[in-house]
């Protein structure tokens, strides 16, 4: 679904990933890792195309990013539900219109939007506060609102940037939670965190990036 | 389709959000279509008040005195062959005095101070319609004013030429003028739209990530342009209207002349405005939001 091959990127001189090669099938549930500044987003970006590799092949859900025409990639992002490690979110927008905006670009029927938003609001415990704008919600809340916003259209890939960062133990179990329950519906799931109980246990394939390499790869 | 009617609903939020800066630029939009407007107007009447008395003239040929009965006869034939001419009418010396002893009326008897008739014979000659713009009389009386047994012709030529001056330095300042607004206006939406999209360059970064598509992100900029120029459109057209019926009622009290000059403006002299706004103004947008990179 994912796959890297000799990828390197660097800003400026400041070279942040080198020669990376990884490939994350088709329904699977994996973790990107490392320490703070190693480049995790960065490599989440040349996922959905927010940032173009130096070197390197990378294919995302059938898609060749070195061919990709300007034009498509809106289509292959539509495929790609991405919960931004700096959420993103509209602040003239209610709680509702963001998520929605997810299904609009779609060019969804209003009826079905307000039946899709509705229950993935639900899942994240928000629908009471669908009508409230986010600069009133919490740093927690706020993170599940873009949880729901990315997960709402059921794309194929769900990229998640330290998706637990502003919550408490219980609530990172119930967004972990909601994560499996998209993966089980065959939704591949990639993970970035420094936050390694997240994936302890857990079975799962996890991959250590160091000095802009991919250090190790194991299953946790 | 959906995305449309969305797009429609996110633009007049938007012009309802920053209606302030909105109504500005629909009135700075509004003022450069009504001053264009108003000339075109100023200029449309004076246009037709010179077709209408250039009908109401005609041209009167003096004739010499004592021109012979066959001279006369030649002339009248000859007119009579000029396509150009629809109507003959010819007064004689006899009936030119009878005429003018009935408008002078009670004064009348100071003709009687005459010993020979003063007037001349003369023919009153009528264009055809289509030949009724100032040049070509002109050109006609000259024509006319050359032939044998003509004393002089007449036809309000000062009048009418420093009119038709007016009129054609009019139109050609309606045009530049037109060109300078057209192009104003197409500026102040392309400002205003462009204030709009780098205040919302956040929400379109992240309108991208989410996978919008450009005409997604366009269409909300351009159909706000588009409103803003409508609506201009309207208030200028609306102000035409009341400038114009006001200057109808009110200078018709002292000048009941007016009325000869001021046409009532059929409704489609109130078209061209809005068009010309929202094109203007959809294209001053289509300019600001330019392309949109992935
Ligand atoms: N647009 C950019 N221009 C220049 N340098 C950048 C840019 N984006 C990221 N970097 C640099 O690239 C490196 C990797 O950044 P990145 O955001 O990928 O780290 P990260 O692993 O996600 O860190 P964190 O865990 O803190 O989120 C950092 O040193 C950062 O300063
Ligand atoms: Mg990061």
């Amino acid at each position: 679904m994912i796959r890297f091959t000799n990828v390197s990127k660097s800003y400026d001189s400041d070279i942040v990933l080198k020669d990376i090669s990884l490939s994350i099938e088709k329904g699977e549930f994996a973790f990107l890792t490392g320490p703070s500044g190693v480049g995790k987003t960065t490599l989440l970006k040349l996922v959905y195309c927010a940032e173009r590799p130096d070197e390197g092949e990378i294919v995302v859900a059938g898609w060749d990013l070195k061919k990709i025409k300007p034009g498509t990639i809106p289509f292959l992002r539509r495929n790609v539900g991405i919960v931004f490690q700096d959420f993103r979110l509209l602040m003239n927008k209610t709680v509702f219109d963001n998520v929605a905006l997810a299904l609009r670009i779609h060019d969804m029927h209003p009826q079905e939007i307000k039946q899709y938003v509705g229950d993935v609001l639900k899942e994240v415990k928000l629908k009471h506060k669908e009508n409230i704008f986010p600069q009133h919600l919490s740093g927690g809340e706020q993170q599940r609102v873009v949880i729901a916003r990315a997960m709402v259209a059921k794309p194929t890939v769900l990229l998640a940037d330290e998706p637990t960062g502003n919550l408490d133990a219980e609530t990172s179990g119930a967004i972990m939670k909601l994560f499996r329950g998209i993966n089980a519906k065959g939704t591949t799931v990639l993970i970035a965190t420094h936050n390694d109980s997240l994936f302890h246990g857990m079975g799962r394939r996890v991959f250590y990036l160091k000095d802009a390499r991919i250090e190790k790869e194991r299953i946790e | 389709m959906r995305i449309f009617l969305y797009s429609v609903e996110t633009s007049l939020k938007s012009l309802w959000r920053e209606k302030w800066i909105n109504l500005l630029t629909v009135l700075s939009i509004s003022i450069g279509l009504l001053i264009i407007s108003a000339f075109a107007t100023i200029t449309h009447n004076l246009d037709s008040v010179l077709k209408r008395w250039s009908r109401d003239f005609g041209l009167v040929v003096y004739l010499n005195d004592g021109l012979s009965k066959e001279a006369e006869d030649t002339l009248t034939a000859f007119f009579r062959h000029d396509a150009d001419i629809s109507g003959i009418k010819y007064i004689s010396k006899e009936q030119a005095l009878e005429e003018l002893r009935l408008t002078l009326g009670e004064q009348s008897p100071v003709l009687e101070g005459f010993e020979d008739n003063p007037l001349p014979s003369s023919f009153e000659l009528t264009l055809k319609q289509e030949r009724l713009d100032p040049v070509f009389v002109q050109r006609k009386a000259s024509e006319i004013k050359r032939l044998n047994g003509v004393e002089e012709v007449q036809y309000g030529e000062k009048w009418l030429s420093s009119l038709n001056a007016l009129a054609n330095i009019m139109k050609v300042s309606v045009v530049f003028l037109g060109g300078a607004v057209f192009i104003a206006i197409a500026f102040i939406t392309y400002s205003t739209i462009k204030i709009f999209f780098y205040r919302r360059k956040d929400e379109i970064e992240t309108l991208k990530l989410l996978g919008a598509t450009r005409s997604f992100i366009r269409l909300p900029f351009l159909l706000e342009g588009l409103f803003i120029g409508i609506m201009a459109g309207a208030v200028s057209a609306l102000g035409l209207f009341g400038v114009y019926s006001l200057v109808m009622s009110k200078v018709a009290g002292f000048l009941p002349s007016i009325n000869i000059v001021m046409v009532p403006l059929p409704l489609k002299a109130y078209m061209p405005a809005p068009l010309a706004g929202a094109l203007m103004s959809f294209l001053g947008s289509f300019v600001a939001v330019g392309t949109i990179k992935y």
